[in-house]
């Protein structure tokens, strides 16, 4: 969180083949402390992000020359940069893969210009902070201490159990991004159990029972419909 | 695109050129089925009377050959030479006329060349051996003969069937492929620009450069594209379930979960409509597939603010009735016209009564979804007054969960 405030516009990739949409792209993010680099296709975007450092790169999922999930799975092997993927409404299962391939966040199409620079403010945010420097999170009216493991809610103490409390955890840990069922599953019930939804269902629900106790108040866990689950931040 | 229609039109070509060819293999051996003397297996040559002919013919042909050659040779040899025109005989007929020859020309050996001559009654112990070897060696080589032919036949008539079985696999597949390749890029046509749309309106009214009058102009923009948007996605919902092409992923689902995020996610395309929804706690996971269910209850919901009048409130109702678990949304609008509840669901059907706007697409949508994920949809008025249209899910055999040992 400290050093993301760097001095000079951030350098940013964006690997999309419309024209118009690399134009506004760059249009956009520079008028909020991006510089823009823009690649049409995967090859041109793997070489340029291999010719310079970005501080995040912008992934179109529709390229024409390879899958932008080839493009992805090659930057992965030497960059742990921050990409932000950009698909399509249908692509459930392109936005899991992605994700379980490496992808930070995504964007679907069409998108807001403020959606997309707040998912990439989260995304360098996490990026550049190094493990827990506190042990204490607040979100919403929740409180929880990973130190002494006391979660609260309008500074009342919760009892959670020892599996939603590990749920809780991991949401905490990566605060703002979203996590897939898989993901979710493998961490906390083990790899046998990575397609069991039904375990992940019951214990959001529980969760949410005890921490979201305010039906007027925005969730704070967010349903990403067919992909899995997002803390929301702040 | 032109490469691929042109093969496509390639390969329609072959396989219309091998429907006519496999009409001609199955011609003949059609017409020879069930035909005396054959068990059906195909042939090669015409009908069975020709066949017959040509066995009496080849009979008289030899029989006519040894007469003229039995000055040179003994009968012995006379009855090799019948042996052999039996055997060419088997190659060209089947079975039965193969039979006729073997019985004629034994007769005939016997008759015009076996000593006595011109008598069927045969002296020595040997040349009646002779004779009845001679009748069995002709049958069973002829009817060999035939037999092979037949499985040969019948061979190549499945490999026929194979062969036209896996080009119509293939253009099956190649059509399926052009469909999903034209939705894409149809897809991608249209919503490159609506994308473009979105994102510079909104970076205009994120620019803060805007005086209120203008902040409302990209706000319209934005809400504009938002709604072409959704006429997009629905017309591209329903070609895909037009041409088969969805595959619901089911999964454990929370109807509860479900239900708040479709109505967080419509939220502002309620214009002022109160919603009430009434969950019992405790409701079973069904198996389901999450986004296409979200779709689906969104429409329903859509549906019924669009077609109430402002502020009426609409209510969302989840229930186990036996097996099943029924998602009702019902309003407080005129209902549906009694004539009209069986189509509330076909494409592109509009209630007469219905306010100008919509696609008619909307309820269509939802049945392909809810049908393609095994479940049902039904549509009816309610007592009190309001239309109420219901998703029906098989409730199955609740999943295994085991609970942590506190």
């Amino acid at each position: 969180m400290n050093n993301s405030t760097a001095p000079g516009p951030l350098p940013v990739l964006a690997i999309d083949d419309e024209p118009q949409i690399q134009r506004l792209l760059t249009i956009a993010l520079e008028a909020n402390g991006y510089r823009v680099t823009a690649a049409g296709s995967g090859q041109e975007g793997l070489a340029q992000a291999a010719q310079h450092p970005h501080d995040l790169i912008i992934l179109d999922l529709g390229l024409p020359d390879m899958t932008g999930l080839q493009v992805l799975k090659q930057l992965r092997e030497w960059t742990q940069a921050p990409v932000i993927i950009v698909t399509v409404q249908e692509g459930a299962a392109e936005k899991i893969e992605a994700l379980d391939c490496g992808a930070d966040d995504y964007v679907t199409k069409p998108f807001n210009t403020g959606e997309l620079l707040a998912r990439m403010r989260a995304a360098l945010r996490r990026y550049h902070k190094t493990r827990f420097d506190e042990p204490i999170f607040h979100f919403g009216d929740v409180t929880a201490d990973l130190a002494t493991r006391v979660v609260t809610v309008k500074g009342q103490p919760v009892k959670l159990t020892a599996k939603e409390y590990d749920l809780l955890r991991l949401f905490i840990q990566h605060s703002g991004k979203v996590l897939t069922h898989r993901q979710i599953l493998r961490e906390i019930w083990g790899a046998t159990h990575e397609d069991q939804t039904q375990y992940l269902r019951v214990y959001m629900a529980r969760l949410r029972e005890k921490l979201e106790q305010d039906p007027a108040a925005p969730p704070l866990f967010l349903t990403e419909a067919g992909v899995g689950y997002r803390l929301a931040e702040g | 695109m032109s490469e691929q229609t042109h093969q496509n039109a390639a390969l329609a070509a072959d396989s219309s050129q091998s429907g006519a060819a496999g009409e001609h293999r199955a011609g003949p051996g059609s017409s020879l089925a069930g035909s005396g003397g054959t068990n059906g297996s195909p042939v090669p040559m015409g009908s069975s009377w020709l066949q017959y002919g040509l066995a009496l013919m080849t009979f008289a042909g030899v029989s006519l050959l040894n007469l003229w050659l039995q000055q040179w040779i003994g009968y012995q040899a006379i009855a090799l030479l019948y042996l052999l025109a039996v055997v060419l005989l088997a190659l060209f007929v089947s079975r039965g006329p193969i039979l006729l020859g073997t019985a004629l020309t034994a007769l005939g050996w016997n008759f015009l060349f076996a000593p006595p001559r011109y008598s069927f009654h045969i002296g020595s112990f040997y040349d009646k051996m002779m004779c009845a070897m001679y009748f069995v060696v002709a049958l069973v080589v002829g009817q060999l003969t035939a037999l092979l032919r037949a499985q040969r036949a019948a061979e190549r008539q499945r490999e026929a069937r194979t062969r036209e079985a896996e080009i119509n696999s293939r253009l099956l597949a190649e059509s399926e492929r052009l469909g999903r390749t034209l939705l894409n890029s149809v897809s991608h046509e249209l919503r490159t620009p609506i994308a473009a749309i979105t994102s510079a309106a909104s970076s205009l009214r994120a620019s803060g450069a805007l005086s209120a009058a203008q902040q409302n102009l990209t706000g319209e923009i934005e809400s504009a594209a938002a709604r072409l948007n959704r006429v997009v996605q629905s017309l591209l919902s329903a070609a895909r379930l037009q041409s088969g092409q969805l595959r619901p992923k089911l999964d454990w689902c929370d109807i509860s979960e479900l239900v708040k995020v479709t109505l967080r996610g419509v939220e502002g395309l309620l214009a002022g409509h109160p919603v009430q929804k009434q969950i019992p706690a405790g409701i079973p996971l069904v198996r389901a597939d999450f986004v296409l269910m979200e779709q689906a209850l969104a429409n329903l919901v859509i549906n019924a603010a669009t077609h109430t009048p402002p502020e009426t409130p609409i209510q969302v109702e989840a229930r186990v009735e036996e097996a099943t678990l029924v998602l009702e949304v019902a309003d407080r609008g005129p209902g549906l016209p009694p004539d009209q509840i069986d189509r509330a669901f076909d494409l592109f059907h509009r209630a007469p009564t219905a306010r100008p706007g919509g696609t008619g697409l909307g309820l269509a949508i939802v049945k392909g979804f809810v049908e393609a994920q095994g479940g049902s949809v039904r549509a009816g008025n309610r007592p009190q007054g309001g239309a109420v249209f219901c998703i029906c899910l098989p409730v199955a055999e609740p999943p295994e969960l085991q609970e942590e040992t506190l």
